[in-house]
């Protein structure tokens, strides 16, 4: 089945669930609440959906990532207050608007605007299931059972919207759904913690005053919106250090730079074959990224020196690690990195540099960089200018059988099984690609 | 109605709490972060220079003093401290062997290396969300008779660069000499006051330290 197929199957499913969820909330909402409250509550929670958050998602997708908006607390106070049907509706409307808006100014596809709006309605309905199923009487006063049900409700609503937004943007990206669903997580305490307040300010508001209460709620919202804004901007510096790092270590050696790109991309999927959680295998990545900074000290003359290298040189070739380690040894955040870069030349049988670790003294990690950079190095590049300059490349086939020939002394053995099995799949899949 | 005091201050006191970490909290943190991201840059290029090795960080320590000194804004500050980590990225584009060169430099060598913060500020640009500070990178070598209404952080930056080169290889009071001696023609007059002053208040500062010490020893 092809990508888009599913995309579609998957999208009339919620749309239709959806659908019945709407019809069914709709006809009593039309029965107990005015129009003119509705209206209130949908601008300015519109308003929220409207200031936007972008969070990118990993290095590659610096433009894409995931966008999302502090609308939420007016959602599920909103459903404490007046019930599921109307929370429900809410989401359903300010989701569509706010979308088709967003389409309009971005100039993206306004089908995004239908797949947020059915995602949303699933939600909110759990919220209302959670809200029912709690115990005690209907939550419509402030207290701490208030708090305690604000809680379990936003748990609820970010449960089910990760797990949609996850299936989503698995059939769309092409991931697996555990990958994007353990990245969209990682979040969810901090999300939780910061919306809990202001879901519960906006509820004593909505229960006191009714929807003019939440034109004082805009200030504190403002505030909750910067917190979220400072989240996204830092983890986007941290990408950007990396890829800013990669590019120098790219523009200082061009022959580096298709290699780093290759390294990082199989040292991930061999960290994600050897069952590493997701957030250790993005720090594969950028470990393999950026295990070769150090040689952007070394003098050029050597790293591109067409003939076989003196004592010496090797001597300077084999400090390239530790340097790599001495650049970023200021840089705290990349802390967890520095010992895979410092010993991506061990070896298990002790023979490698700069300390002459074995076996298990080398972290898996570096073992899964050694393998796939010295996989990389045998077979070159593509380009006649990305080929290592003292060596003859070698055809996949042959640097496997190298590995596996030096797999124990050389390689790590169980990284070298996983890694022919990836390179094996890929394989197939390139010859699949081909022949469509 | 039940609750409502309790409500109402849990609901202000986490308010005020959240603006305080969205609005003074954060924008700190991030600066750390930035930074912390940015002297990976700063201590590559040390690393790539012979005799270079401790050199930002005297430096971003001695811009702040000065930067306190002559009242510059807190954001001013930070955009100083960036422009400092990347003022000489550039060097990355330029050969080993020039850079580290002992003799003379040639007129081809003294124009590539000269053309350094060109390329720093070009790199500058291209990083996402540092656009601002590339101005600054740009003009860390800015002459005062030349550039005149240039922003004072870019002729801090100026007169402490060439006063640490100056006092790694020659010696403290040197450094200060060729500073003088530039006040009004390459260096901006208050810059290298505020720069003599702090000297001055390091070496009393110092100098007590050690009567300090030595009478508790004694």
């Amino acid at each position: 089945m092809t990508k888009r197929k599913r995309f579609w199957i998957w999208f009339f499913c919620l749309a239709s669930v959806s659908a019945m969820l709407l019809f069914w909330a709709g006809v009593p909402l039309l029965q107990q609440h005015s129009l003119g409250v509705f209206g209130g509550i949908v601008a300015l929670a519109l308003l929220a959906e409207l200031l936007l958050i972008r969070s990118p998602l990993r290095p590659e997708y610096t433009d894409r990532g995931l966008w999302f908006s502090v609308s939420t607390p007016i959602v599920i106070a909103t459903i404490l207050i007046y019930g599921w049907q109307f929370g429900v509706w809410l989401d359903a409307t300010i989701s569509l608007i706010a979308g088709l808006v967003t389409a309009q100014i971005k100039n993206t596809h306004p089908r995004w605007a239908l797949v947020n709006t059915v995602q949303s309605v699933p939600s909110a309905g759990a919220v209302g299931l959670t809200v029912v199923a709690l115990p005690g009487e209907p939550v419509n006063t402030v207290g701490l059972s208030t708090l305690l049900a604000l809680v379990f409700a936003l748990l609820a609503y970010m449960a089910v919207n990760t797990l949609l937004v996850s299936v989503t943007m698995s059939i769309v990206e092409g991931v697996r759904v555990p990958w994007v669903l353990g990245q969209t997580a990682l979040s969810l305490p901090r999300d939780i913690a910061l919306m809990t307040p202001i879901s519960y300010l906006i509820t004593a508001a909505l229960a006191t005053y009714g929807a003019v209460g939440l034109v004082g709620v805009l200030a504190p919202y403002l505030a909750l919106r910067q917190a979220f804004v400072i989240g996204a901007r830092q983890q986007e510096l941290y990408h950007q250090t990396i890829r800013s790092l990669g590019f120098l270590v790219q523009r200082a050696h061009p022959y580096t730079g298709g290699h780093l790109q290759r390294v990082s991309q199989w040292a991930r999927r061999v960290a994600e074959r050897l069952g590493l959680p997701p957030e250790r295998c993005e720090l594969v990545y950028e470990a393999a990224l950026l295990h070769d900074l150090g040689k952007t000290v070394l003098d050029e003359r050597i790293l591109n020196k067409p003939a076989r290298l003196s004592p010496e040189e090797w001597r300077e070739i084999k400090k390239h690690p530790q340097l790599g380690v001495e650049i970023l040894g200021d840089t705290p955040f990349l802390s967890t990195i520095l010992p895979w870069i410092a010993m991506h030349h061990e070896r298990p049988d002790g023979t490698g540099y700069p300390f002459g670790l074995k076996g298990e003294q080398i972290p898996l990690e570096a073992r899964i960089i050694a393998v796939v950079d010295a996989f990389d190095a045998m077979i070159g590049g593509e380009a006649p200018n990305q080929k290592r300059a003292h060596r003859r490349s070698m055809t996949l086939e042959e640097a496997l059988a190298e590995l596996e020939r030096c797999a124990g002394t050389q390689f790590d053995e169980q990284v070298v099984r996983i890694f022919k099995q990836v390179v094996q799949e890929w394989q197939q899949q390139r010859a699949v690609g081909a022949s469509v | 109605m039940e609750g409502t005091w309790w409500a109402g201050l849990t609901a202000i006191g986490s308010l005020l709490a959240l603006a305080y970490y969205a609005f003074v909290v954060a924008p700190a943190r991030l600066h750390r972060w930035r930074c912390e991201g940015l002297r990976a840059f700063a201590r590559l290029i040390e690393l790539r220079t012979q005799g270079r090795y401790g050199n930002f960080e005297l430096m971003t320590e001695m811009a702040n003093a000065v930067a306190l000194r002559l009242r510059l804004p807190l954001h001013e500050r930070r955009r100083m401290e960036l422009a400092i980590y990347l003022r000489d990225i550039g060097m990355v584009a330029i050969p080993y062997s020039t850079l580290n060169k002992q003799g003379a430099l040639t007129h081809a060598e003294r124009v590539l290396l000269n053309r350094h913060a060109e390329i720093s500020a070009s790199i500058t640009e291209q990083i996402p969300g540092l656009w601002q500070v590339a101005p600054l990178v740009r003009m860390h070598h800015v002459v005062y008779r030349e550039h005149p209404d240039a922003p004072l952080s870019a002729h801090i930056l100026s007169a402490l660069d060439d006063w640490l080169r100056i006092a790694q290889h020659a010696d403290a009071d040197a450094a200060a000499a060729v500073l003088k001696q530039g006040i009004g023609t390459r260096y901006h007059p208050l810059v290298v006051q505020a720069i003599l002053d702090e000297l001055q208040q390091r070496a009393v500062e110092g100098w007590s330290l050690l009567a300090r010490s030595a009478a508790l020893w004694l």
